[in-house]
């Protein structure tokens, strides 16, 4: 393959991971709110097309058509690049998932994911760890004391689960040998997913992956009794919508990075033992990707509409009194795991 | 003193007082329909029962008198129950109509029937079907069912109107009121007997239906219909004045007041025809003009005159404050042909409150000087002066001498400038060069002086444009208290005038004299420190009953 | 007395919350899979019962006369200052009406104060809730928007005879 052939397939798969990232983020917003229904004896949008399917446009239609309002005491610039960061930070760390083992098209072998970083969780890292500047300068440059208290509890929010977050994959890294996602996912062969090996590291994990999407119970930044809107409450329209984007496409990397990180990725266990053709094997494998990563959205929302939200203190108090423990112990018991059985 | 005890209260009374008196002036209130303070005995409505210690029966406590080391109990349970007996007894025949009823709100039998009633009805016949709706005279509605035959109406009428027409026909539950045969109920007071008839028999026509009674915010006031100066209330509901009531002053009008004065007096302040806003006349046609340059264009159009050639004309209908605040300004001017007219109609005048003078201060205006000083021209004077042309400019406060005879209004449309206060347009205001709105009677504080010599306060019950109720310190209805500008009940017409003595500080500011008053007290402040008859006298001394002035000299400014 | 338990006193279990997390994600899943309670609005509508107190109206007679005689205790008695009544004369036997009869229904707080102290059952609440103005001044409804024939009203007046 010469350098535009690269350049031409990276492009595509760049178009394509990006129109299914949106589609995927507008219809979960729609599964959202259709969940949220559910659980609580409602219908759901289903007067925008058949069953409220065309609801998520006519939202971004609506959103699209409010007045942009600016605050005159903000900050212009930050207040309008907040919403790029946030927006950049949730499609770019979308570029290291492998969704499915290589496949063979038109002679090329083309890996399913965008860019395959040799260190690929730590762009990861580094990238969600960026994601806090958008709700800082949005909660900073609105000049707004919601927005001021919800981004300085973002900050702080994000910063403390940060630390659990990694301990809990250094769990992972010790296991895999490796920082690349691929390596990672391919370790995990068989029964040997992560969250079966260290089930400890799983729920640390999980539960950082809630806070560090904002995500209730850990909603504090934008918790509406208290903050109005929190980081957001001086935003309108377009940027609005960037939040609101970014959300939900943190949510979508987040069930990615559960997947890839402790439920075998795109594996299904002993899957190449049944013997089926490779494409069928490879159709399986993509397809289980899928399967796994809405089923961890739907235990996001499941969760939202379930548990209330927590206190500032008892947020801080479980990251750093209960969370940062159990990542510890966590690589404790991974490394007794390694020594035991020469893993 | 002799003394009695009414429920446990040792209280003083005079001599022939009856136990109904005695209890009243101690604050003790023993519930009455037929006896009233003015009005002779009659003893028949008996619900004013009450239990006298070594009385073997109840007694009627209007009709029992006073003596020393009475017992009495009203409240005692013979008492109660005889006196709820009686209610019931009064109840049988009258209609449950309140919801209809004018008088529901200051019906003394709502009010006992709440206080001393059973709530409900053993009485399961027919009640007895009597005349509704006759017409009693010319301004009262008359209603059989409801009333209860307590006779005050035909007591008032011998007594204090004195003319025998009403009396009681029928014998029974069927008795009624009629009138005798060839009389009819107009005498110039009939319209007392609906304040004090008990129910709702007798209803004010002219009120009939208009309003509620707690709808209303009141007033306290004085009747301009005549120098008597009768004690009023002033009813207004969303800035419109619904009704005048007598108020009780025991000096001047005791409890009562002429239907005229009732039913004539107020309708000017809501007409369509009041000055509002202030006018100047431009190309032929009054425009109407900001104060500010309308105060502007007339203090020019008085400069251009010398002040010899000016007059100026005050007003028994204004208030001592607003004449006094005249006569310096005319003064301040040079201008010595000061006067004022009477409006006397001869004869017109009887033994009870009617007086000949028409206007409510002819001797409070004469009192604070309104009157030509050395050199200067009476009325007459001025007139005559006006034909010769001698005097080019008047000025005319609160009266219409346009209307006085077809000769002054001939003088008044040859004049370079006539200047004019008016609260309703006249034949004067539509001679005038210049017109300024003035608030009428029920809008602005003041004092006039009665035939007495009396004076007494008046109020402002209607809010001006300039005006805020609240901020005013004016009396307000519940809904003057809760409503916004959005609700219809607060969208009453506020019309845009200002008093005289108001509209003199302006002028006078303007042509850089110095009379500078903020409210009416001030003004009034100046005239008890100036005219011998008003000193040491304020607003409180005047009270709600007025004071008596001690007249010896009328003043000079 | 009972001891009051708090939060130091809970067990290991307790304290982490799990179970309790546990029981609260089963409900609601539970509830997923429960039927819906949702009327279709502007398809099916919500017939209330008679004890609803949808916008207060004035009852009709069959001869189209209102039974209002403007007494004026519904406009004593709304704590929202909603109602504005002004009495006139007819020459029928029962001689007061509403010459205007107004509510303003951005004012009405759908308390039922006037509907309980009417004394002629005259204004009633009624199951009439879809109110929309696109103006101040269409809120205030007067004599033609609130009077209803006395057979619309026959469920509320029933009601208010039995329950009142």
């Amino acid at each position: 393959m010469n350098i535009w052939e690269i350049i031409i397939i990276s492009l595509i798969k760049i178009v394509i991971a990006l129109v299914a990232m949106l589609l995927t983020v507008a219809y979960l917003v729609y599964f959202e709110r259709k969940i949220s229904a559910w659980v609580q004896n409602r219908v759901g949008p289903n007067r925008v097309g058949p069953l409220g399917l065309l609801q998520p446009f006519a939202d971004v239609f609506k959103l699209l058509l409010k007045e942009d309002i600016v605050p005159t005491a903000s900050n212009k610039v930050l207040h309008t690049l907040a919403p790029f960061i946030a927006v950049f930070v949730g499609f770019a760390t979308y570029a290291v998932i492998p969704i499915g083992p290589p496949i063979e098209l038109f002679g090329y072998k083309i890996n399913l994911f965008m860019a395959d970083v040799n260190i690929g969780i730590l762009y990861v890292l580094a990238l969600t760890s960026l994601g806090v500047y958008g709700i800082t300068f949005a909660g900073w440059s609105s000049g707004s004391k919601y927005s001021l208290l919800g981004g300085i509890r973002s900050s702080a929010q994000m910063i403390s689960y940060e630390v659990s977050m990694g301990f809990s994959i250094a769990g992972v890294l010790l296991l895999s040998q490796s920082l690349s996602p691929v390596q990672i996912v391919a370790a995990q062969y068989g029964w040997m997913w992560n969250a079966i090996v260290q089930p400890i590291g799983f729920i640390t994990f999980v539960v950082s992956a809630f806070a560090e999407t904002n995500r209730l119970p850990f909603d504090l930044p934008e918790a509406e009794p208290e903050l109005v809107g929190g980081y957001h409450t001086e935003y309108s329209s377009f940027k609005f919508a960037g939040f609101f984007l970014a959300e939900y496409a943190n949510m979508i990397i987040a069930s990615a990075m559960i997947v890839t990180l402790y439920l075998g990725g795109w594996q299904v266990p002993y899957i190449d033992k049944l013997g089926l053709g490779v494409t069928a094997t490879t159709l399986i494998q993509i397809a289980s990707f899928f399967v796994k990563s809405a089923a961890i959205l739907f235990f996001f929302i499941w969760v939202r509409w379930s548990l209330p939200r927590f206190r500032y203190d008892q947020l801080m108090s479980l990251g750093w009194k209960v969370m940062f423990p159990l990542a510890l112990i966590n690589i404790v018991w991974v490394a007794a795991l390694i020594m035991i059985f020469h893993l | 003193m002799p003394t009695l005890t009414v429920d446990g209260k040792q209280i003083e009374f005079k001599q022939g007082q009856t136990v109904i008196e005695a209890a009243r002036n101690a604050g003790i209130d023993i519930p009455h329909f037929c006896w009233h303070p003015s009005l002779s005995i009659s003893g028949n409505c008996r619900v004013c029962l009450v239990e006298i210690e070594k009385m073997p029966k109840l007694a009627i406590a209007c009709s029992t008198y006073a003596s020393d080391g009475m017992v009495v109990q009203t409240h005692s349970q013979k008492a109660d129950e005889a006196r709820n007996a009686v209610m019931e007894f009064i109840l049988i025949n009258h209609p449950l109509d309140c919801p209809i009823c004018d008088e529901a709100g200051e019906c003394k039998l709502q009010e006992y029937a709440y206080a001393n009633g059973k709530g409900e009805s053993r009485f399961e016949e027919i009640k007895n079907r009597k005349d509704k709706r006759v017409q009693l005279g010319p301004y009262i509605k008359f209603d059989g069912e409801r009333c209860i035959s307590c006779s005050r109406c035909i007591r008032f009428s011998d007594e204090i109107a004195k003319q025998n027409q009403l009396t009681f026909v029928q014998r029974g539950d069927h008795v009624t009121i009629t009138t005798f045969p060839g009389e009819s109920f107009d005498n110039p007071y009939t319209l007392n007997t609906t304040d004090i008839c008990p129910v709702g028999a007798l209803t004010n026509q002219d009120f009939r239906f208009k309003s509620r009674v707690w709808e209303m915010s009141k007033t306290d006031s004085v009747c301009i219909g005549c120098a008597r100066g009768c004690n009023t209330e002033i009813w207004v509901r969303n800035n419109q004045i619904l009704r005048l009531t007598p108020r009780h002053n025991e000096e001047v009008n005791n409890y009562w007041m002429c239907d005229k004065g009732r039913l004539d007096t107020f309708k000017n302040v809501n007409a369509d025809d009041r000055v509002d806003g202030a006018y100047i006349r431009k190309e032929g046609q009054l425009q109407k003009t900001e104060w500010d340059d309308a105060i502007k264009i007339a203090a020019k159009k008085i400069k251009e005159f010398k002040n010899g050639e000016i007059a100026f004309l005050g007003s028994a209908y204004g208030t001592c404050e607003d004449n006094y605040a005249m006569v310096k300004f005319a003064k301040t001017l040079g201008v010595t042909s000061i006067d004022f007219s009477k409006h006397v109609v001869e004869g017109d005048q009887d033994d009870i409150l009617i007086r000949e003078d028409k206007t409510p201060n002819s001797l409070g205006a004469e009192l604070v000087g309104v009157k030509p000083s050395s050199g200067g021209m009476r009325l007459e004077g001025i007139l005559r002066a006006i034909k010769d042309g001698k005097i080019k400019a008047l000025y005319v406060m609160e009266d219409d001498p346009a209307s006085f005879s077809e000769e002054f209004e001939q003088a008044i449309s040859k004049l370079d400038l006539l200047i004019v206060h008016a609260a309703n347009q006249n034949k004067t205001t539509a001679l005038a060069e210049v017109v300024f709105g003035a608030s009428a009677y029920a809008e602005k504080n003041g004092t006039f002086v009665n035939f007495q010599g009396r004076v007494q306060r008046i109020r402002p019950a209607v809010s001006t444009s300039e005006m805020d109720r609240a901020v005013d310190g004016m009396n307000m209805s519940r809904w003057d208290k809760f409503g916004t500008k959005f609700d219809r009940w607060m969208q009453g017409h506020k019309y845009d005038a200002k008093p005289s003595w108001k509209i003199f500080t302006s002028l006078s500011a303007q042509l850089g004299h110095k009379l500078k008053y903020e409210m009416a007290e001030n003004v009034f402040a100046e005239i008890s420190n100036s005219v011998d008859a008003f000193k040491g006298l304020d607003y409180d001394d005047v009270g709600e009953h007025g004071a008596q002035l001690e007249i010896k000299q009328t003043a000079t400014v | 007395m009972s001891v009051k338990k708090r939060e130091k006193d809970l067990s290991i279990l307790g304290k982490l919350y799990i179970p309790e997390i546990a029981k609260g994600m089963a409900l609601t899943l539970k509830n997923m899979f429960r039927p819906n309670v949702t009327l279709q609005y502007p398809e099916v509508k919500f017939e209330p019962p008679a004890s609803y107190r949808g916008r207060p109206v004035l009852v009709q007679e069959k001869n189209g006369v209102e039974r209002c005689v403007a007494c004026g205790l519904c406009s004593r008695v709304c704590p929202a200052l909603a109602i504005e009544v002004q009495a006139g004369e007819t020459s029928a036997e029962k001689e007061r009406y509403p010459e205007k009869f107004e509510i303003n229904m951005l004012r009405c707080i759908f308390c039922g104060f006037c509907e309980e102290v009417c004394p002629e059952e005259a204004i009633v609440m009624s199951k009439d809730y879809e109110l929309v103005f696109q103006k101040r001044s269409d809120a205030i409804y007067g004599k033609d928007k609130l009077l209803v024939p006395v057979d619309n009203l026959r469920d509320r007046l029933e009601f208010l005879r039995r329950f009142k």
